[in-house]
């Protein structure tokens, strides 16, 4: 499709997300997105802030049905004072005042990096215009999980969902189904013996799975495998942790990939649990920066029941650099 | 002489069979013509829980913030008290988790999962602490 000059807006199929446009005086880009919708801009009718905006944060597609997109920043990429500055310009009033919080500078910077993380991705999936990821509204749903206020700032209603670790900070992103995600360190140590914390909290076939890990090491990378899997879908219910206490579900291993089992209290017989094991919501687990386990959830749509989940990932630098990671189907 | 509220006040209340810890927030001394015991006559019947946030021992929130301390590796000089957030200090879902095991391994209770989730602060744990102590010892 051949670029007009005075072209005001609108999408364009092709092949150009690879090439660099004149206007991306300060955009990298390291990969090539075959097939995805380009963005025509006619920078001459914008305003300045807008303009700002549309190079640096160049828009994305939208993810497909049974797509989440998971974004990551690694926060030791990020030491540039001016970068930080111009981030923290982002911020509304009471993220400020969250950040400076945080005690310490460390926990101050990552605390940055994750409102900026959400401010600008979501900002890049605006469809119409480009957005100013300062104009972005919040709320919470009536459980207190973080949502887009989309009906009162005019923007697309995507789902999303932050994690964060102290070296790692995600975020996954979605159009039609709620998602949730959970990272961790892999090496994170356990200051309680394993297997007496999955008996506190874990439901009895995961301990029993866990008990057969010999190897301690071993045994201790599943248990955390597990818990990013359980945080992500207690994340993408959104209903509160007294909606799905830990050892009300379990999150089965299968050669496929992972299932989530609920515990059903009610029985004829008060000793049995009976397991339904029928899905509604699909799993992957992911390795992320060599140092991270990474999970997400998302509900199952009716109509796609039993389909893959298909998870783009992909490393930023706000205003600076993406980086495509990795295209990939999970099966349940 | 001023004395703590929560211990010098004596009441006589209509309450359920359950004890009832009714106490203020900050612990003041309250002289009536030069007498400082106080006795309170309660319309109503209490609750068994209520809900009014309590002067909780200040040993109980030192217990709570060395577990903290201990849980998120933080030197001994960092600064935790009965307001820090959890959050603040770094905290995510499990470190709050193994810091409740920590609590109901040095306190000797049970916290239920969903209540131990939500725990949000230094002051938030020592309240639940003290709350299922005395269910224990009541």
């Amino acid at each position: 499709m051949e670029e007009e000059k005075k072209f005001v807006g609108g999408w364009g199929k092709g092949n150009k997300m690879g090439e660099r446009r004149p206007e991306d005086i300060c955009w990298k880009e390291r990969w090539v997105d075959v097939g995805s919708a380009v963005r025509l801009l006619d920078l001459s009718a914008m305003s300045q802030m807008q303009r700002s905006f549309s190079i640096d944060l160049p828009s994305l597609r939208l993810p497909s049905r049974r797509e989440t997109h998971l974004w990551y920043i690694l926060p030791d990429e990020v030491k540039s004072t001016s970068l930080l500055k111009r981030y923290s310009q982002l911020l509304s009033q009471t993220e400020k005042d969250r950040v400076d919080q945080m005690r310490g500078d460390e926990l101050k910077k990552n605390a940055l990096l994750a409102r900026t993380l959400v401010r600008t991705t979501i900002a890049r999936y605006q469809t119409n215009e480009a957005v100013d990821p300062r104009s972005l509204m919040f709320k919470k749903n009536m459980y207190g999980k973080p949502e887009l206020d989309w009906q009162n700032c005019n923007v697309q209603p995507l789902h999303f969902n932050i994690s964060h670790t102290d070296s790692l900070i995600a975020c996954g992103v979605t159009v039609h189904v709620p998602v949730g995600i959970d990272v961790e360190d892999k090496e994170r140590k356990i200051k309680h013996d394993v297997l007496t914390f999955a008996k506190r909290f874990y439901s009895a076939d995961e301990v029993n799975c866990l008990a057969t890990i010999l190897d301690p090491e071993a045994q201790r990378k599943e248990f955390i495998k597990l818990w990013t899997l359980k945080e992500a879908y207690v994340k993408a219910l959104g209903k509160g942790f007294s909606a799905a206490p830990f050892n009300t579900f379990t999150i089965q291993s299968n050669p496929g990939g992972y299932n989530l089992c609920k515990t059903s209290e009610i029985t004829a017989n008060p000793l049995e649990e009976t397991k339904k094991c029928n899905g509604g919501w699909k799993f992957a687990l992911l390795e992320l920066a060599d140092s991270h386990y990474a999970a997400v959830c998302t509900e199952d749509d009716q109509a796609d029941e039993g389909a893959p989940m298909r998870v783009i990932v992909r490393k930023t630098i706000p205003f600076v650099e993406d980086q495509l990671i990795l295209k990939e189907y999970f099966c349940n | 002489m001023a004395t703590s509220l929560s211990s010098s006040i004596s009441m006589q209340a209509r309450v359920s069979a359950t004890t009832t810890r009714f106490c203020l927030h900050k612990p003041t001394s309250i002289f009536n013509n030069g007498k400082a015991n106080l006795s309170f006559t309660l319309q109503r019947p209490i609750p068994a829980r209520l809900a009014i946030s309590c002067a909780v021992k200040q040993e109980t929130v030192e217990k709570v913030s060395e577990i903290v301390k201990k849980q998120l590796s933080l030197a001994e000089d960092q600064k935790v008290t009965a307001g820090t957030k959890f959050t603040e200090l770094g905290a995510d879902s499990l470190d709050t988790v193994e810091i409740v095991m920590g609590l109901e391994e040095e306190f000797g209770i049970t916290m239920a999962e969903e209540r131990a989730k939500e725990i949000a602060t230094v002051q938030h744990a020592a309240e639940l602490i003290e709350e299922l102590i005395q269910q224990k010892t009541a």
